[in-house]
């Protein structure tokens, strides 16, 4: 098949010229900096969501390499207690919360509603509230951090640690309330996904032709929904803790330091699939574009993906055996978290089928999709490994450990990722990236991770715990430790070439057309970057691979008004066309909003009184936010009097 | 493909009959209601998994000393939030008619309820004999019961909000479908509390010292 | 590059204080365990990358439009790939066993007449208590356990502030010392030695300077231990010692630390009682001598940023006079 059939896909290029003038108008972005604010087209925020955590990224693996400068030597002292402990507290939050979550929800934002082959996410505004709100938890984290006020008590600030005894000043807290920006920020976007998924998909897209990443962003959304209430919870709990002096955390008063663990673990275990179960929906997305086959056994895939996220949150307590469960107990969370090796095995053997039935374009994304294989694989026999109990107990809080999770998450999360969007710049920007370049910074990353992480599986075994700032010379980890720190160096090269290279392709990359890797989905039937209504025409679809299948006499939906913001809502099951709503419009409510919910949490961490104080700008922006101004196109039944 | 061949019927999938409202599970609107039910319904479930937890570890619960704020008055407000349902059902059903002046005396008689209903868990409070920060067990009860009173208040304005919209206008046809997910996260705040109140103020432990 | 020969390599670099080198019955079990698991994956690993090779090689397919797979490629690899998840359940169940079994095995270490010692965790030292039904034939002492080798010993597990882990790899994995959750943990050492431990979970500053020493003795040099552990501090030999005495009674160190048999009985840093006796200062931190200790007791913020022990501006003889008495406190 040519790309002729394509072109004349859905957003077919020479007709309705006219059609095409008035969307252009009625979905025009808002402009300037208010309009910035104001902004509530999902490509926009979606877009921004990707430029913000990469620079978090960035962020976070300057702290990394500040780190490793600090344990390249024995005795080093580059970083002291004080620093070392305030930056890999901030590291490990800022690449869980700031970077790899957000990253993915960003990615979702953004392609979504393109793969479904709608207009717009289901609730622009709110989505506009999310990213506000996550911006500003950030950027609260980075000012405290800078201001010495950064927090030092881990990713997962164990209690009585952080508790108001031992961690005095607002530390802590800031990392609270760093938690509770990001949990509403992400709470929203997976309701808004679910809500896109469910009611907007194309006519003809039921659900078992929704395209992979679709969804694994749906089964991540779900699992967000009931993982996030508890670590905004205990975080809350915590907060209390230390400002109203209730005693939750405090065993002197009734209160258990473990229930902290248990609520932070119930959240922080499916907070790593949350990370990963994305990835995997990437890698599925890119092998049918490099290997030219539908891939292979697609509903052992979604099997694979609902399964994971049921069995991901029967797993929490993993990272507690070395509170010394009871045997029988432990035994259960052994079993259920070497039972989830099954789908992931299952999606694995999947993959390597498609790659075994496909005929491969070795360019780079496809490049990460085999180095993910390689190092996720690692990762998840490590993760079996630790998921036995007396193993664990050894090598619990080590650097073993450090070595899985990295493999797993920068593994299997982040190398789909960089695959991702090396072949979804494109898309967001209209330009190739350079190939060449590509190449190089992917074998710097698979080396020098490789050269990283792999050590730290012998350190952790040699009996290095995690969290040290510095060890003892005679401890004997000084040479690997080296090693790790010139392998992060390599890493990190690996990275900024990316990083350079996403920056040159901006002005100098090729131009991309609307489908330059004949991929077959719906994402690549406008075109690159995606006009503010996403389509001309929305498209139907009859297969699962609608790009591939197009034909000349594949209908696509008319009748749709271009005259305000409409799309189409279709029934959950087979996608069938049900009725039309108008998506709303720029505003600054929900910016407002999202100053009065920092506004409210911020204050909160000196006085209680932060939240009546936050709740009036809230009030008053939800009021303005949702006050009818008549511009839906409603049956008024009642004037206004 | 030709601009003319876009509007031939053969491949054009004609939306421009579809209606512009739609109620119950067809709107999205519906979908994003039931998330937050969702959301805060695991917050509340796990409020009570911690309260068994602490409990279970617990030499003495409630802690010596706690008294009960009054079995009378806690179920009486237990009652008063679920008889609110019935207006809130009424409002609802009415909204389904597109009767305005039914709605808006539902929606008063119920928000009557809730301020009610307020006011006498202003009372329990008051008649608490802990803290928040007296020990755990007063941590947990205040924390959760100033969360469900949040979530009260939250219903008691958006009912005032509606009342206001349907006294002052516009009221438009998409107004009733908010109207009747207004109703249905009432239900959701109502049904949070019943465990609540079993497990706070039917607690074996509490009732032995009970006030009133 | 190949994971498991370099592993192999790597693994056998460093000796010392490693998990792989067990020398007590869990640690034993474990490394078993460890072992079994290393191949079995190493073996998952070399099949799935094998694979892999193989597919990305494969060069024989036609070309033509990208679609769907070809039903009889599809019904090849079906099979192959419910042969792979088969295997895969079945692997995992044996590794499932093999855990519940290790864990079994490493639970059963017990006896009714092993020495009880309390472990208390303190930011950033080990309190030792040995347990006896007699008050005075109870033992106090900090950073270091001797234990009699060959024999099972209990460890009850608890915290003053923060939760600390107590982890000896060459013995046994870890147990956490949790505040309002006593613990206990068996272990033991097969043959007399010094065992490094650690603390394994992250409690503050100064986490990475909480180590302590497990000394394994032959049984009778155990006893002697203990007996003359039981003794009362040494009375001053020297007027030097006896100054330094006085010097610490009526000095701030009182406070914190105490030493039987003078008026010495602070509790919020470690007895002192038979300091000199120990092989290290400051948590295993330093060697114990005579140099480490005076720059220990002058400037302890310098050795271990943050910890609790303030500086002490000492004149040079008075300094003399303390280490002289502190060196004599065998
Ligand atoms: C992307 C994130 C991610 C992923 C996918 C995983 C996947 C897994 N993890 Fe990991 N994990 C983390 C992120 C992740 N983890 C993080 C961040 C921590 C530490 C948090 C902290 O303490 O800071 C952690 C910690 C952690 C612990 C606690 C360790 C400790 O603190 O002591 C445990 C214990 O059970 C564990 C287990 C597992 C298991 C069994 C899997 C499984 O899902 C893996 C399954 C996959 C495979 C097994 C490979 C593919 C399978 C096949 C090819 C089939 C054939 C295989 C066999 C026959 C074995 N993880
Ligand atoms: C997705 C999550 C993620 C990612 C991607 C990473 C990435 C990295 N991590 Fe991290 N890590 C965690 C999650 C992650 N980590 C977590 C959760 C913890 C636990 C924290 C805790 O214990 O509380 C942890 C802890 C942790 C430790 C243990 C600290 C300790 O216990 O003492 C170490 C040590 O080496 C480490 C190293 C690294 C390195 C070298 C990278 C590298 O991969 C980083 C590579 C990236 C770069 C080097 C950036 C390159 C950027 C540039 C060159 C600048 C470009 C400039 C512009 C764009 C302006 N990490
Ligand atoms: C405010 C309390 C405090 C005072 C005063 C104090 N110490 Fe300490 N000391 C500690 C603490 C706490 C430690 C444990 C520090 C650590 O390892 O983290 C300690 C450790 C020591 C050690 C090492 C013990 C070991 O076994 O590792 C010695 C020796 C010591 N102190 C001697 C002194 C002397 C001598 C003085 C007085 C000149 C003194 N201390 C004053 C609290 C104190
Ligand atoms: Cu004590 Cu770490
Ligand atoms: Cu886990």
């Amino acid at each position: 098949m040519s790309a002729e059939p394509i072109d004349a896909g859905p957003d077919v290029e020479e007709s309705g010229t006219e059609d095409r003038r008035r969307l252009e108008w009625t979905w025009k972005y808002a402009s300037g900096f208010w309009g910035w604010l104001c902004e509530v087209d999902h490509t926009r925020i979606g877009k921004r969501y990707v430029v913000t955590s990469l620079i978090f990224f960035a962020l976070g693996g300057i702290e990394a390499l500040m780190m490793r400068v600090q344990l390249a030597r024995p005795e080093n002292g580059f970083l002291g207690p004080d620093l070392y402990n305030e930056i890999f507290t901030t590291h490990g939050s800022t690449m869980m919360f700031l970077f790899a979550v957000p990253m993915m929800l960003g990615l979702g934002t953004y392609f979504v509603p393109l793969m479904v082959g709608t207009r717009n996410i289901a609730f622009p505004r709110l989505n506009s509230f999310s990213y506000f709100v996550y911006l500003i938890g950030g950027l609260f984290l980075y000012t405290a951090f800078f201001l010495n006020t950064g927090p030092d008590a881990g990713w997962f600030a164990y209690v009585p640690l952080s508790g108001p005894q031992f961690s005095p000043g607002k530390r802590v807290d800031v990392w609270a309330q760093m938690i509770t920006f990001t949990e509403i920020s992400s709470l929203a976007v997976a309701a808004n996904l679910i809500t896109t998924i469910f009611k907007q998909r194309a006519p003809g897209m039921s659900l078992n032709r929704i395209p992979m990443f679709v969804w694994a962003m749906l089964v991540t959304s779900f699992m967000v929904i009931f993982a996030m209430p508890a670590v905004m919870l205990s975080s809350l709990m915590l907060a209390l803790d230390r400002l109203i002096d209730t005693h939750f955390f405090n065993p002197a008063n009734g209160g258990d330091a473990i229930l902290w663990q248990h609520l932070f673990w119930f959240f922080g275990h499916p907070e790593v699939y949350i990370i990963f179960i994305p990835a995997t929906g990437i890698v599925s997305t890119l092998l049918p574009a490099f290997t030219r086959r539908e891939v292979f056994g697609y509903m052992a895939l979604v099997l694979s993906l609902v399964a994971t996220g049921f069995i991901g949150f029967g797993l929490w307590v993993h990272h507690m055996f070395a509170t010394g469960l009871p045997q029988l107990g432990a035994s259960f969370f052994t079993a259920a978290s070497i039972m989830i090796a099954i789908p992931s095995g299952a999606q694995i053997f999947c993959w390597i089928a498609t790659l075994w039935g496909g005929r491969l374009r070795f360019q780079t994304p496809l490049l990460y999709v085999l180095g993910f294989i390689f190092t996720f694989l690692i990762g998840g026999l490590t993760g079996v490994m630790v998921a036995a109990v007396p193993l664990d107990l050894q090598v619990h809080d080590t650097f073993f450990v450090v070595a899985h999770f990295h493999y797993v998450l920068i593994g299997g999360a982040v190398f789909p990722l960089l695959g991702g969007l090396f072949y979804w710049f494109p898309k967001m920007t209209g330009r190739m990236l350079s190939e060449g370049w590509g190449k190089v910074s992917f074998w710097l990353v698979f080396l020098g991770f490789n050269l990283t992480f792999f050590p730290m599986h012998v350190l952790g075994l040699h009996g290095m715990p995690r969290r040290v700032y510095t060890y003892l010379p005679e401890t004997g980890w000084g040479d690997l430790n080296l090693l790790s720190t010139i392998g992060s160096g390599v890493l990190a090269l690996g990275v900024l070439i990316y990083v350079i290279n996403m920056l040159s392709s901006l002005v100098t990359g090729a131009p991309a057309g609307n489908d330059p890797w004949e991929s077959d989905t719906l994402e690549w039937a406008t075109s690159s970057p995606p006009p503010p209504y996403n389509f001309l025409h929305l498209p139907t679809v009859s297969g699962r691979s609608p790009m591939w299948l197009w034909r000349e006499d594949q209908p696509i939906v008319t009748g749709l008004r271009s005259d305000r913001r409409e799309f189409l809502i279709t029934g959950l099951m087979d996608a069938e066309p049900d009725h039309r709503q108008v998506s709303p419009g720029p505003t600054i409510w929900p910016f407002v909003l999202s100053l009065g919910v920092g506004l409210t949490f911020i204050v909160g961490i000196f006085t209680p009184w932060g939240l009546p104080i936050g709740a009036v700008p809230c009030a008053i922006a939800l009021a303005a936010w949702f006050w009818p101004r008549g511009d839906q196109g409603h049956t008024v039944l009642k004037e206004k009097s | 493909m030709s601009p003319a061949d876009v509007m031939t019927p053969r491949n054009a999938l004609d939306v421009s009959g579809l209606p512009t409202t739609a109620f119950g599970s067809r709107d999205p609107l519906f979908w994003g209601v039931l998330s937050i039910m969702a959301i805060e319904g695991t917050m509340f479930a796990l409020m009570a998994a911690s309260y068994f937890y602490l409990r279970g570890g617990a030499r003495m619960w409630p802690p010596p000393g706690t008294l009960h704020p009054g079995v009378g008055i806690t179920t009486l407000n237990l009652a008063i939030l679920i008889v609110s349902v019935i207006p809130m059902y009424l409002a609802a059903k009415a909204a389904g008619r597109e009767d305005l002046p039914a709605i808006r005396l539902w929606l008063i008689v119920s928000t009557v309820l809730f301020v009610a209903f307020l006011v006498i868990r202003g009372v329990i409070f008051h008649r608490f004999t802990f803290r928040w920060d007296s020990h755990a067990y007063g941590s947990l009860v205040w924390t959760t019961m100033v969360l469900h009173t949040v979530h009260v208040v939250t219903g008691t304005c958006e009912n005032l909000l509606f009342i206001a919209l349907l006294t002052k206008g516009p009221v438009e046809d998409k107004h009733m479908d908010d109207l009747r997910l207004n109703s249905m996260y009432w239900y959701f705040v109502v049904a949070c509390w019943i465990p609540f109140y079993c497990i706070f103020f039917l607690d074996p432990g509490l009732l032995g010292a009970s006030i009133g | 590059m190949n994971g498991p020969l370099v592993f192999l390599l790597l693994t056998n670099w460093t000796g010392g204080h490693s998990a792989l080198h067990p020398m007590g019955p869990q640690a034993g079990h474990i490394n078993d365990l460890w072992w079994l698991m290393f191949w079995v994956c190493a073996a998952v690993f070399v099949l799935v990358m094998v694979a892999t090779g193989f597919a990305i090689t494969r060069r024989s397919l036609p070309s033509g439009p990208p679609g769907p797979i070809p039903p009889a490629s599809r019904r090849r690899m079906t099979g192959a790939v419910a042969g792979a998840i088969g295997v895969t359940v079945l692997i995992l169940f044996a590794l499932l066993i093999a855990s519940v079994s290790t864990g079994r095995a490493i639970a059963s270490l017990s006896s009714s007449k092993a020495p009880v010692i309390r472990l208390t965790g303190h930011q950033w030292w080990w309190e030792v208590e040995y347990q006896d039904p007699h008050p005075d034939r109870m033992v106090l002492t900090a950073n270091e356990i001797h234990i009699p080798a060959g024999r099972p010993v209990l460890i009850q597990l608890s915290s003053n502030d923060v939760i600390h882990s107590f982890w000896v790899p060459n013995l046994h994995g870890k147990r956490d010392l949790i505040p309002g959750h006593d613990s206990e943990i068996w272990i033991q050492a097969d043959k007399p030695g010094i065992y490094r431990g650690f603390c394994a979970e992250f409690c503050g500053y100064q986490h990475a300077h909480m180590g302590l020493l497990v000394i394994a003795d032959p049984p009778d040099r155990f006893d002697a231990w203990y007996s003359a552990q039981l003794q009362s501090s040494v009375m001053p030999a020297t007027p030097l010692q006896q100054r330094g005495r006085q010097l610490v009674e009526a000095s701030p160190c009182a406070v914190c630390h105490s030493i039987q048999g003078t008026q010495a009985g602070g509790k919020l840093g470690p007895d002192l009682t038979h300091l000199a006796s120990r092989r290290t200062l400051a948590a295993a931190t330093l060697a114990n001598n005579r140099g480490n200790l005076a720059g220990w007791i002058l400037d302890p913020q310098t050795v271990k940023p943050g910890n609790h022990m303030p500086g002490n501006s000492l004149g040079s003889e008075d300094l003399q006079a303390i280490l002289d008495y502190l060196e004599s406190l065998k």
